[in-house]
């Protein structure tokens, strides 16, 4: 998981290579600490820093993603059975 | 080999009408067997019942040339017909021929000239006695319900966010490029995981578990799909197969089946952790929608902007709140700096009034203790008598003639002796 300590050492394009999900849900408790109420207001800037950061490389992963295919056991055409893989 | 023509090999050639007209003769005719056999094929193509039959029998002795075709003998206690399937309706059918297999078959009868021979041509099979296929369907629907399989219980979650998803489909068809159209469009985050395996036909079912297992043996998968097209129920038989619903159901990690159209349901549908009604519903179903996933990071991010901002207005806020309490408590001060200050000024003319009340007190006092002193009185002309022990004498009787006495003079005292003591008369001296 992406906590505070990781985001402070990791550089934005470090940080869009992570998996989407972790993104969003680190994207997700910070919006919630920050609702929460309990960060005074040094502490709420820099969550809300952080949030900016998350949802950057949130969008940036979402733009420039690819849809990646692998393909199990090649084989050739309909009516072949291929070999097991 | 496929080249070298048999009986068996070839497909039946396009009907030729013209052709076959018999020839106008008197004399006997001498036929070519060519023409014969043209004949023949002519008078076969003609009937309609044998264009579109229906027979039962038991296959025998099935041989799968490298063509990819399939021949076979169909027989009954009394007769045989030989019998041709076709390398696309072998792909399509149901089952697979097996010897001594009681099947019922749809199909046409046609000569096949180089040889001599009529056959029937194999459009599609099904197994004789079992009844037909949707008898089947419903009688291992029960069966597999009554095991289980189909238990809302069994059913998992789909993952909402998956890295890796599986597919088990046909890479030819359209099927496997609506997928990819879909998630392209969609979620291209996700990794896709191609089990490819042919979806139609007697090789199906097995190729399909097959194909399934090859992905649980893969690690890190999320959602697996498993898809096909549109098809009549024999197209779709393999999804119906035992094997394929128990594969279904053993799935290590949850199972999308997106088979056919909305309207058709197979025995996989069921067994599914979720049952999608067309192949493209399938792959929507296992993804989050990127386009409004935009939407909703946005929303968090204004969020987030909101309850800073609410976090800054609370501060000020409670800054301005105590700078009122601050300026409410001000007046106070002034007021108790008043308060205290009237309070010393009033204490200190209290304080001054007693004293000047006590200086006079004293004054009074010290003016009536010199009015009471004695010495006042000797100043005035008076003298104390006292006896010998000290005593003031108030009555001559307490003294006898001789007795010394001490007489206390303003000034002075002076030593004598009693004369005479006179208890009465004393009234004279002030009269």
């Amino acid at each position: 998981m992406i906590d505070d300590a990781k985001l402070a050492v990791l550089t934005d394009e470090e940080l869009a290579r992570h998996p989407f999900d972790e993104l969003v849900v680190a994207l997700q408790q910070t919006v919630q600490r920050l609702e929460a109420g309990s960060t005074g207001l040094e502490e709420s800037i820099e969550l809300y820093k952080r949030g900016l950061r998350l949802h950057a490389a949130c969008e940036t992963r979402l733009r420039e993603a690819e849809l990646t295919i692998t393909e199990l056991g090649r084989r050739g055409v309909t009516g072949a059975e291929p070999g097991e893989a | 080999m496929a080249d070298q023509p048999s009986l068996w090999d070839a497909r039946p050639d396009e009907p030729e009408t013209a052709s076959a007209a018999p020839r106008a003769a008197l004399a006997p005719r001498i036929l070519r067997v060519t023409d014969l056999n043209r004949r023949v094929r002519s008078l076969l193509d003609a009937d309609a019942v044998l264009a579109d039959v229906w027979v039962e029998g038991e296959i025998s002795q099935p041989s799968f040339p490298p063509s990819g075709h399939c021949f076979f003998t169909l027989k009954d206690a009394n007769s045989q017909l030989r019998a041709a399937l076709f390398r696309e309706e072998l792909a399509r059918a149901v089952i697979r021929p097996e010897h001594g297999m009681n099947v019922i078959i749809h199909g046409r009868v046609r000569a096949y000239e180089p040889q001599g021979v009529y056959q029937l041509y194999v459009e599609s099979l099904t197994p004789a006695g079992a009844g037909d296929l949707h008898a089947r369907y419903e009688a291992l629907r029960r069966e597999l319900a009554a095991a289980g399989l189909f238990d809302e219980g069994r059913k998992r979650p789909i993952p909402r966010w998956p890295r890796r998803i599986g597919v088990v489909t046909s890479p030819t068809g359209a099927v496997w490029r609506d997928i990819n159209n879909v998630l392209r469009r969609r979620y291209p985050i996700v990794e896709l995981v191609l089990s490819p395996s042919v979806v139609q036909g007697a090789t199906a079912a097995p190729a399909i578990v097959r194909a399934l297992q090859r992905l649980y043996a893969q690690d890190r998968l999320d959602t697996i799909i498993l898809a096909r097209g549109g098809g009549s129920l024999e197209d779709l038989w393999s999804f119906n197969d035992e094997r394929v619903v128990r594969a279904v159901a053993d799935a290590p990690v949850p199972v999308i089946v997106g088979v056919g159209h909305e309207s058709d349901t197979t025995l996989a549908d069921f067994a599914a952790d979720l049952r999608a009604p067309t192949p493209s519903a399938a792959a929507e179903l296992a993804t989050p929608d990127g386009t409004q996933l935009m939407t909703i990071l946005g929303r968090l991010r204004d969020r987030a902007a909101t309850a800073l901002i609410g976090r800054a207005a609370e501060r000020r806020r409670f800054v301005e709140g105590e700078q009122r309490a601050l300026a409410r408590l001000a007046p106070d001060i002034g007021s108790a700096r008043q308060r205290a200050a009237d309070l010393i000024d009033r204490g200190g003319r209290a304080l001054d009034d007693r004293v000047e009340r006590r200086r006079m007190l004293v004054a009074g006092a010290h003016d009536a203790l010199r009015t009471l002193s004695p010495s006042a009185t000797l100043d005035r002309g008076y003298a104390v008598a006292r006896a010998a022990d000290g005593r003031i004498l108030r009555d001559a009787s307490a003294v006898a003639a001789g007795d010394p006495l001490q007489v206390i003079l303003a000034r002075g005292t002076v030593a004598t002796r009693v004369e005479e003591a006179r208890p009465e008369g004393a009234e004279e001296l002030f009269t």
